[in-house]
């Protein structure tokens, strides 16, 4: 089947193929000048003092009107498109810096199999392998001993740059003939420095489609440790004396067994002398005075889910607040990821608060506000239970909540082998369905392109016309 | 008995290359084609006998003389006279006209006055070369010996076509130039003006004195109307600012126009006893001359 790229080229040409019609049909010339030795013996007739030219220049009318219709549709893009069925997938592989260290390599490689290669070693894609820069490997050439070899192979020691991943997408695409539709997917471990200015418009340009984001596990797991130190707490309300003290939960810990070591021997504390005061219950009703005093003197108090509405004066948040058993994955603004909460309250950030993290799905998880030279935070889940607690990036979580305005007051200023954050990775993954019909995605090689085949044809076409026009042009 | 012989088309003789080759190939077809041919040198005359010598051609031995007198004696002749002959070549500006044959007609010409030439000198006549277009002019005085030939055959390839001339005046000139009894051949496609009445007088002067006139007439089928071309603007190329829009084609009354014109003109010199042979380019040299002799001989 034969498809134009650019039908309106095609019109136009059908259109100016009518205008040497229209000249060869009222174009009249005079009568060519013969000699003729006899002439004296011609009768004259005045009807040839003029001639219409139809009868001897049909052949150079219809080859004017193939020149012309030829050249239009060379510009119109035609493409000869065999039959194709099935849905290819482009993996895109990140060999970087990034993948290095651990078995992340040998997982990215694992993934990117998974994905390419069908139940009998058949291929069912293109894969482009970047860093800085990539190779599109075509799926020809995406065999079993292919992935056998990078994962004999190391990844490259520079950066990453998911741009030069994604520019490859078209060219990949390009090569995917027997397939209708694509899916693309991206093998990596996110990180800042893999980033670059303008990878939204790029991605979109490239590929409109959403990318599967084949997260590789972060390094860090298993990296928190106990410390003990400092932490105090008075029924269900936790001390610290520095911020960083949170960090010290492990992870592990069942979510009800949550609990906070304290020091042997220590004096109940006062809420006044606190750094950190981390509400995880409900708490008496002149408590909340208090609280708000702590945070005016500068403390930080970090309200849960469960305190909501016993703190409602207090906490930056607003709305119904009702709580409901959805849970899901939280994204902090700083970066870390944390799945597995049991249950989140529905709200807002409250006016002139700043929401510091967020649900999968984009609504609001925790929103944190200044009150006099401290600040208060509030988490929309409850931070004791859930499966979260159990997650590597747990006590990044904590320690991104106490930090809330902080966060929220600093200038923005990434760490570039921080893990991208939750707006990033959104950004990579896009929003368009997973699996794009092949004949949308701009570059698409399921076809032959003919126009230049078609334009050879119209310059064959054309000296073919110079000829017969200047045998006729002799001939007269 | 006629020979059957294959004659060659003029746009075939083009490419033969020089006019003396021309000519031989045309009259080795000629040759082959004609029942007798009327030009073939008339004999020669008895003189007297002498006595054989050694080294004498044994054929020309009178053996009934031997018989009576037992001496051996060979017959002497006379040689006749060379036959003076002129060959008047039109180069006007309307021989130029080639039609879609691709031979003009003074190219054609050309090959018909060499092929004659070479005839003519073979049979021991004594040929010249006229021609008139531009102006009328005494090319080659006639001469038999066989140099001569190439001679008229230079001068017939230097022939270029143009002007209006009539062949009168040239025929006029030849009356006073050449001794009576001569032969003149005109090879010309005789458009001339007021009907060629004075080509016609001219001729009927040079045969009232007895030399024989033969007048060739050379056309092409588009000017005969045979093959006639289709519309345009038509000029005369010797009058090439009268131009006459016409469709040749399809004008019936042009071929019998032209037809008429030759027949009165050819009446009018057959009165003068002047031979009218028409040729048409389209066929080739030497059928055009073997068709003629034979018309000839009956």
């Amino acid at each position: 089947m034969i498809t134009f790229g650019a039908p309106a080229y095609l019109l136009a040409g059908g259109i100016a193929a009518l205008v040497p019609l229209a000249l060869h049909l009222i174009r009249r010339r005079p009568p060519s000048r013969a000699p003729l030795p006899t002439a004296r013996f011609l009768s004259p007739d005045p009807r040839t003092s003029v001639r219409v030219g139809r009868p001897t220049d049909l052949l150079l009318l219809a080859l004017r009107m193939l020149l012309l219709v030829l050249t239009a549709a060379a510009f119109s893009r035609p493409v000869w498109r065999p039959a194709a069925r099935g849905t290819a997938s482009v993996v895109l592989l990140d060999r970087g810096a990034a993948v290095a260290g651990g078995d992340a390599w040998l997982r990215a490689v694992a993934a990117a199999r998974q994905r390419l290669l069908g139940p009998r070693g058949e291929a069912l894609g293109a894969m482009v392998l970047f860093d800085s820069a990539a190779t599109v490997v075509p799926p020809s050439h995406v065999t079993p001993a292919l992935f056998d070899s990078l994962k004999a192979a190391r990844p490259a020691a520079g950066s990453s740059r998911y741009a030069a991943g994604l520019r490859a997408i078209p060219a990949a695409i390009g090569g995917l003939r027997e397939a209708d539709s694509v899916r693309v997917a991206l093998v990596t471990r996110p990180r800042w420095n893999a980033w670059s200015a303008g990878l939204g418009p790029l991605r979109d340009a490239v590929w409109p489609g959403a990318v599967d984001l084949v997260e590789l596990p972060d390094l860090e797991t298993g990296d928190a440790e106990i410390v003990p130190d400092n932490v105090k707490a008075k029924g269900a309300i936790y001390f610290a004396d520095a911020l960083e003290r949170l960090s010290f939960v492990k992870p592990g810990l069942e979510a009800t067994r949550w609990e906070v070591l304290l020091p042997t021997g220590t004096a109940e504390p006062a809420l006044d002398s606190a750094r950190l005061i981390v509400v995880g219950r409900a708490v008496p009703a002149g408590l909340a005075a208090a609280l708000g005093r702590a945070a005016q003197a500068g403390a930080t108090v970090l309200v849960t889910a469960p305190v909501a509405a016993s703190l409602r004066g207090l906490i930056p948040w607003a709305g119904a607040m009702r709580v409901d058993s959805v849970g899901g994955g939280m994204w902090l603004a700083s970066g870390p990821h944390v799945s597995g909460a049991a249950t989140r309250v529905s709200g807002d950030a409250a006016r002139g608060a700043s929401v510091i993290a967020s649900w999968d799905d984009g609504r609001p998880a925790a929103a944190a506000r200044r009150l006099g030279r401290g600040c208060v935070v509030f988490a929309a889940t409850e931070l004791e239970r859930g499966e979260m607690t159990l997650d590597a990036a747990y006590p990044r979580l904590l320690d991104g909540l106490a930090r809330g305005c902080e966060a929220s007051d600093a200038p923005s200023s990434i760490d570039r082998n921080a893990a991208l954050d939750a707006g990033a990775r959104a950004v990579l993954r896009g929003t368009g369905p997973g699996v794009v019909a092949a004949r949308t995605v701009p570059g698409w090689g399921g076809g032959v392109p003919l126009g230049r085949w078609v334009l050879a044809a119209a310059l064959v076409v054309a000296l073919t016309e110079t000829f017969f026009a200047y045998g006729r042009k002799r001939a007269v | 008995m006629t020979v059957r012989a294959d004659f060659l088309p003029p746009g075939l003789l083009e490419h033969l290359g020089g006019l003396e080759l021309v000519a031989r190939t045309v009259v080795r077809g000629f040759q082959a084609g004609i029942h007798r041919s009327p030009l073939r040198g008339a004999g020669e005359d008895f003189a007297k006998h002498r006595d054989y010598q050694q080294g004498d051609d044994v054929r020309y031995l009178d053996w009934k003389l031997y018989a009576r007198t037992d001496r051996l004696y060979v017959r002497e002749f006379e040689e006749r006279s060379n036959l003076q002959a002129y060959l008047v070549v039109d180069a006007s500006a309307s021989m130029e006209y080639a039609g879609a044959g691709g031979v003009s007609k003074l190219r054609y010409a050309s090959y018909l006055a060499a092929a004659l030439a070479h005839l003519m000198i073979g049979a021991g006549d004594a040929v010249g070369l006229a021609a008139f277009g531009a102006e009328p002019r005494l090319l080659l005085a006639p001469k038999a010996r066989k140099g001569h030939l190439h001679d008229l055959m230079l001068n017939l390839e230097r022939l270029r076509p143009g002007g209006t001339a009539g062949a009168a005046d040239i025929l006029d000139r030849l009356g006073t130039s050449m001794r009576r009894g001569g032969r003149v051949i005109v090879v010309s496609d005789l458009l001339e003006e007021h009907g060629g009445e004075a080509l016609v007088a001219a001729a009927g002067r040079l045969s009232a004195r007895g030399d024989e006139v033969i007048v060739l007439r050379v056309l092409t089928p588009e000017e005969s109307g045979e093959a006639a071309p289709d519309a345009g603007l038509f000029f005369d190329p010797e009058q090439p600012r009268r131009e006459v829009p016409s469709t040749p084609r399809g004008d019936a009354g042009y071929a019998s126009r032209v037809a008429a014109y030759y027949a009165s003109l050819a009446d009018r010199l057959r009165e003068r006893a002047v031979e009218y042979v028409p040729v048409s380019t389209a066929e080739p040299v030497e059928q055009a001359l073997v068709a003629w002799i034979n018309r000839r001989r009956g």
